[in-house]
């Protein structure tokens, strides 16, 4: 939803970024405001999962320049924990697996640490529990989950379930959902996309990275931005997946070369 | 910033390095048949401990220190080790009124405010300064319900014809080098026989400590429960810091007769040298209890923090048919330390079974082995063994090794093992970064959750003091 | 001890023999069997004393008079044995190759199979690199002796890009009472090459021989290898077998490995990943009974990062047999990214059949997913008791369970034929159960 008078949650300026002092991100800018979601898309190895986890904070890549504002603050110079309790969300393309550390106890302390973070109250256990199984109920996940380890042994769509429980239970102020839809069937794809739909509200903001269009015919876009070599080559609205989809990246880079 | 976080996180100081300064009277250097005269004689032993010890001795002189563990340390000069210290008793202490206050500090220093723990908790601590008991509590208590709770050397003069039946009847004198030699020169040590039928009413615990510098410590324990009794004993462990490396090689011995139950129960944090290595015990300990009686059971459950150098392999010999073996470790190293430590299961009555959760996590520049043996006799049928073997690794210059042996004589028999290995690493920890949980807490977490299934089979004063010790072998520091 | 003294001066013996064989024209082979020579004399026969050697007992070497094969002119008939998908088959007889029984097949461009004696004289080019350098006989005296003695031999190579479909057969043959034989492969892949082949040693009649093998394969980057061994040897003989594995970057090597004969057999398969990405399978049956051992050791050593290995080892031992398998897993420092399984599973069929195994895990990188489980044991009481629900006997239902415990491995076999051979091994065996 497009209301440009809405408040500005995310503004990149410039932004550069190197792993292992190979430069990845070449110059990203970007506005996003509440209410809205945008997609960035782009072929592999362009720098769309750089971009999500420069933007968490991850201690592999190196920003090398720019300016990033997250509700007007100074989002580089926060501690990645810092930045998840201000509200910045990433739903992670390979959640990782924590054998021996249960669900509930995860969800509860990530819960607790972000609610304190925001000096709001935590919730004991008896009430998280009721509070986390209502939250489970949007996704058609079974209460088994909490008594299990953390992704461990969980299959592709319940890891990417578990990432949108998460998502649901934090209240981020913007999301940003790495390759939500890779390794979903049909099935758990429409679930994991409705339990998204169900957490767009007019006061948060939602960043889909995604490589196929496919996520995008559950979740309208106000914005689709194609990267490449890690800038933006082109935005436009939610008919530039579908253009995507049916030609491919291969035209908008020869389209880039020709201009 | 991660990276340098971790090494933060492990790289803990040792926070129980002191020296008390109380007169020992401490035998030469040197170990030769006169020693082991001397150390008879100023304990005033019966002749047939001295000619056990005799007999330990000339068979050590034919052995060489074992060198197939995965550990490297330079040869030890058991000539350069003093095998008898005791510190000066001016009376027979009655109370802990009348332990010397030096003692007592040492134990508040320790964080064991003794009485008042003990009082509290309900815990009799039978108290091992360097090797010599000088306190017991509760006895009185224990006393009532027939349970003997006292030192060894007390043992030998008031039920010599119990050391006598059972010590070395599961460790024989010829058992192994450092047996051997535990044998020959032991001091003291704890003493324990729950009569036919009871239950202990608490708790058991030593704390064991060495202090002298350069004295070998030799302990000696022996725990014995008698039909359908039952025993819980927690061994705890804290050493001062200093930088020659000393020898410890304790050897106990549990015996459990029809339907007893013996829980052993260790945290083990002595010095482990500094950084580079320098320093730290060397821990060359035989545990081994003997499920004699049918239905008997003996659970070992380890944390092992500490020692420069672990050798220790808690054992099970399930002679009694339907006995059960259990062995629940965690053991941690960082920096130089070495640990080459696991379990023996042997099987010989019917339907005996055991169960071996090991748990090992190397960080700094360490080295962690489990060694561990499943046996399987021909006449143990209906056996059943389930292993699972762990390794968690913390930076890129430490080792986790695995080497189960396993050996099965008998086909109607279950032998079960299986192990893995995982990391605490950047992607772990940003991972709870980016659901708002810091690194500090984050790596609790994540070691608790891994050391679980040991945890739980702690005593609960036990658990809360192993997961206080891993949490500060492993944070504390984070900037 | 008697055995053992005895033992010692038939190696003391194959030394000699080794001494005095003629040198060959190639002066570098000369050189490494010279090398090889000096380790034999210098290394002392394993016994059970050695932890390497603490299960198999090879005493047996003290009480048959081995002796080296006498020349002889009679044909063998290997008809039971010939693989229909194999065109290409290299025969040896008692250790000497055998132009006759072989079978060359029409000529492939960038494929050379020949007699190893032949590859030395003709091709030494593709030779010289490989013979003796990947498996190691420093501190290996059976390995030793068998490069001291290097003379013949199966050779194959494939230039790079050349993929071959059908089988390789290379057929190892004893016929005589007593014969010691030194056998040796070296297949080389070229980058990129693709082929399969099957090493099979055979034994002919009741009496004792003693083998001693030594196989050395060379993949090279993105080259494929699929290799089957068969060791069907005769009921009384010593097969003490190395084979030593090289896989360069993004190579894969997958193999199964049946051992079915032989009073003693021993069989230690090395892996070195040489480059990163590369991809190992490594299947084992052993399917032994009576007094027989079989003994397989295994090291997967990870140089490099980014490897995948798989192992599965099986055993069904039955009467008095003894099943031993060491497995080793070894992560060097900075070989991130590894992932490595290895399972043992051992079925005992009988109350004085025995195994000991021993599946280790050495790791020095952190970044890996290693795990490997062993179990030891008797057929599931639930897959049992679910068969008897159906209706089926006790004793069908435990032939039928064992006979799938054994088949899993023998259906990797990639040779129909051979496969079909192997599967009525495993049916027999099965069929002796309760």
């Amino acid at each position: 939803m497009i209301n440009s008078g809405a408040k500005v949650i995310l503004e990149i300026r410039g932004l550069t970024a190197s792993v292992a002092g190979v430069s990845i991100l070449k110059g990203i800018d970007l506005t996003v405001r509440a209410g809205e979601v945008h997609a960035i898309m782009g072929p592999n190895g362009s720098g769309k999962s750089t971009l999500a986890k420069v933007l968490a904070g991850h201690p592999a890549y190196e920003v090398t320049g720019g300016t990033v504002l997250f509700e007007g603050k100074d989002l580089l110079a926060l501690a990645s924990e810092v930045r998840a309790q201000a509200g910045l969300f990433l739903g992670f393309q390979y959640p990782v697996e924590i054998p021996g550390v249960t669900n509930s106890a995860f969800l509860r302390l990530a819960y607790n640490t972000v609610q304190s973070g925001r000096g709001k109250e935590e919730l004991d256990p008896l009430e998280f529990d009721d509070h986390v199984r209502e939250t489970m109920k949007l996704l058609e996940m079974s209460p088994e989950f909490l008594d299990r380890s953390v992704n461990d042994g969980f299959s592709g769509g319940e890891k990417k379930r578990n990432e949108i429980l998460q998502m649901a239970l934090l209240e981020p102020h913007l999301a940003i959902l790495d390759e939500t839809d890779s390794g979903l069937d049909i099935d758990a794809l429409r679930v994991v996309a409705s339990g998204v739909n169900h957490l767009i509200t007019p006061d948060n903001a939602c960043v889909l990275v995604t490589h196929y269009q496919r996520l995008l015919n559950y979740i309208t876009p106000d914005y689709v931005h194609v990267m490449e070599s890690g800038r933006i080559i082109k935005t436009a609205d939610k008919s530039l997946a579908l253009e995507l989809e049916a030609r491919g990246y291969d035209w908008l880079l020869n389209e880039k070369l020709d201009s | 910033m991660s990276t340098s976080t971790i090494e933060q996180l492990v790289n803990q100081p040792y926070k129980h390095g002191f020296v008390t300064d109380i007169e020992s009277d401490t035998a030469a250097k040197g170990l030769s048949e006169q020693t082991i005269r001397f150390i008879s004689a100023k304990k005033a032993e019966p002749d047939w401990l001295l000619q056990f010890r005799l007999k330990a001795y000339q068979h050590w002189l034919t052995l060489t220190a074992p060198e197939w563990p995965n550990v490297n340390y330079p040869a030890i000069d058991f000539q350069n080790i003093s095998y008898y210290s005791a510190p000066k008793q001016k009376k027979t202490l009655k109370s802990m009124d009348e332990v010397d206050p030096e003692l007592l500090k040492t134990f508040e220093k320790l964080g064991v405010p003794m009485n008042e723990r003990a009082a509290l908790a309900g815990v009799a601590v039978d108290v091992i300064f360097d090797s010599v008991s000088v306190a017991t509590t509760y006895k009185q208590k224990l006393a009532d319900v027939g349970i003997i709770f006292c030192s060894i050397s007390e043992a030998v003069r008031e039920h010599p014809e119990l050391v006598k039946k059972y010590m070395g009847s599961v460790v024989p004198v010829k058992d192994n080098f450092y047996a051997a030699l535990n044998s020959a020169v032991f001091t003291d040590g704890s003493f324990c026989f729950i009569p036919k039928g009871v239950k202990c009413p608490m708790e058991l615990s030593t704390y064991f400590r060495i202090n002298t510098q350069d004295s070998g410590q030799f302990e000696r324990t022996l725990i014995i429960a008698e039909e359908r009794a039952s025993v819980s004993y927690l061994e705890g462990c804290t050493a001062p810091k200093f930088d020659t490396n000393q020898l410890h090689a304790a050897v106990v011995e549990l015996v459990a007769l029809d339907y007893a139950d013996i829980k052993y129960s260790t945290v083990q944090n002595w010095y482990a040298g500094d950084e580079k290595g320098v320093g730290g015990i060397y821990n060359f300990v035989t545990k081994r209890g003997l499920c004699k009686g049918v239905h008997s059971r003996i659970s070992w459950t380890q944390v092992e923090t500490g020692s420069a150098i672990t050798w220790k392999y808690p054992s099970c010999v399930l002679r009694g048919d339907h006995s059960v073996g259990e062995f629940y470790s965690v053991a941690l190293t960082n920096h130089k330390q070495q640990a080459d430590t696991g379990t023996k299961m042997i099987h010989i009555g019917k339907n005996t079974r055991s169960t071996i959760v090991s748990k090992g996590i190397s960080a700094g520049g360490s080295n962690n082995s489990y060694r561990g043996l499943v046996r399987i006799a021909p006449t143990a049928s209906g056996a059943r063994n389930y292993s699972q073997c762990d390794s968690m690794l913390i930076g890129q210059q430490c080792s986790a090794n695995t080497f189960p042996y396993i050996e099965v004589r008998n086909p109607t028999s279950q032998v079960e093992h299986e192990a893995t290995t995982s990391k605490i690493g950047e992607d772990q920890l940003f991972y709870f970064q980016q659901r708002g949980i810091g690194a500090e807490e984050a790596v609790s977490m994540i070691i608790n959750g891994f050391c679980k299934d040991v945890f739980q089979q702690l005593p609960m004063e036990f658990a809360v003091e192993a997961t206080k010790l891993l949490g500060l072998k492993l944070e504390g520091s984070v900037g | 001890m008697q055995s053992q003294l005895e033992a010692v001066s038939i190696i003391q013996a194959l030394v000699a023999g080794g001494k005095g064989l003629a040198p060959s024209a190639a002066p570098w082979l000369n050189e490494r069997r010279a090398l090889a020579l000096e380790r034999a004399n210098a290394l002392r026969l394993p016994s059970i004393r050695d932890e390497e050697w603490r299960f198999t007992d090879i005493s047996m070497m003290g009480r048959v008079p081995f002796q080296l094969p006498v020349p002889h002119s009679v044909i063998p008939d290997i008809s039971a044995y010939v693989l229909p998908e194999a065109q290409w088959r290299l025969v040896f007889v008692d250790g000497i190759f055998n132009v006759g029984l072989s079978s060359l097949g029409a000529p492939v461009k960038g494929l050379s199979i020949s007699n190893l004696g032949d590859a030395i004289q003709n091709t030494p080019q593709l030779v010289v690199g490989h013979l003796a350098q990947h498996a190691h006989y420093e501190n290996r005296l059976f390995c030793a002796i068998n490069t001291a003695w290097l003379r013949q031999g199966a050779f194959i190579h494939l230039a790079k890009e050349v993929i071959i479909k059908d089988p390789i057969h290379i057929l190892y043959i004893n016929t005589q009472a007593h014969a010691t034989v030194n056998v040796r492969s070296l297949v080389v892949l070229e980058r990129a090459a693709q082929c399969t082949v099957v090493e099979d040693f055979v034994g002919l009649g009741e009496e004792a021989t003693f083998t001693n093998a030594v196989s050395e394969f060379a993949v090279a980057s993105s080259a494929r290898l699929h290799h089957v061994r068969v060791q069907r040897e005769t009921p009384a003989a010593l097969h003490i077998a190395a084979c030593a594995v090289s896989i360069e970057q993004d190579g894969v090597y997958q193999s199964q490995s049946i051992a079915l004969g032989a009073s003693v057999s021993r069989y230690e398969l090395e892996v070195l990943q040489k480059g990163p990405g590369v991809e190992v399978v490594i299947d084992g049956l052993a399917l032994i009974k009576e007094r027989q051992l079989a003994d397989t050791h295994t090291l997967m050593d990870h140089a490099y990062g980014s490897g995948q290995c798989r192992q599965l080892h099986k055993t069904i031992v039955d009467g008095r047999a003894h099943a031993v398998f060491n497995g080793k897993v070894l992560v060097r420092e900075g070989a991130q990214l590894t992932q490595s399984a290895q399972q043992s599973r051992n079925l005992l069929l009988s109350s004085d059949a025995r195994v000991d195994t021993k599946p280790q895990l050495e790791i020095f990188a952190d970044d890996v997913k290693c795990a490997h489980g062993a179990t030891v044991g008797q057929l599931d009481q639930d897959h049992l008791f679910y068969l008897k629900s159906r209706g089926l006997s006790e004793a069908r239902a435990r032939n039928l369970l064992t006979y799938a415990f054994g088949a899993e491995i023998v259906a990797r076999i990639p040779v129909r034929s051979l496969a079909a051979q192997l599967e009525r091994a495993v049916m027999t065996q099965a069929q002796t159960t309760l």
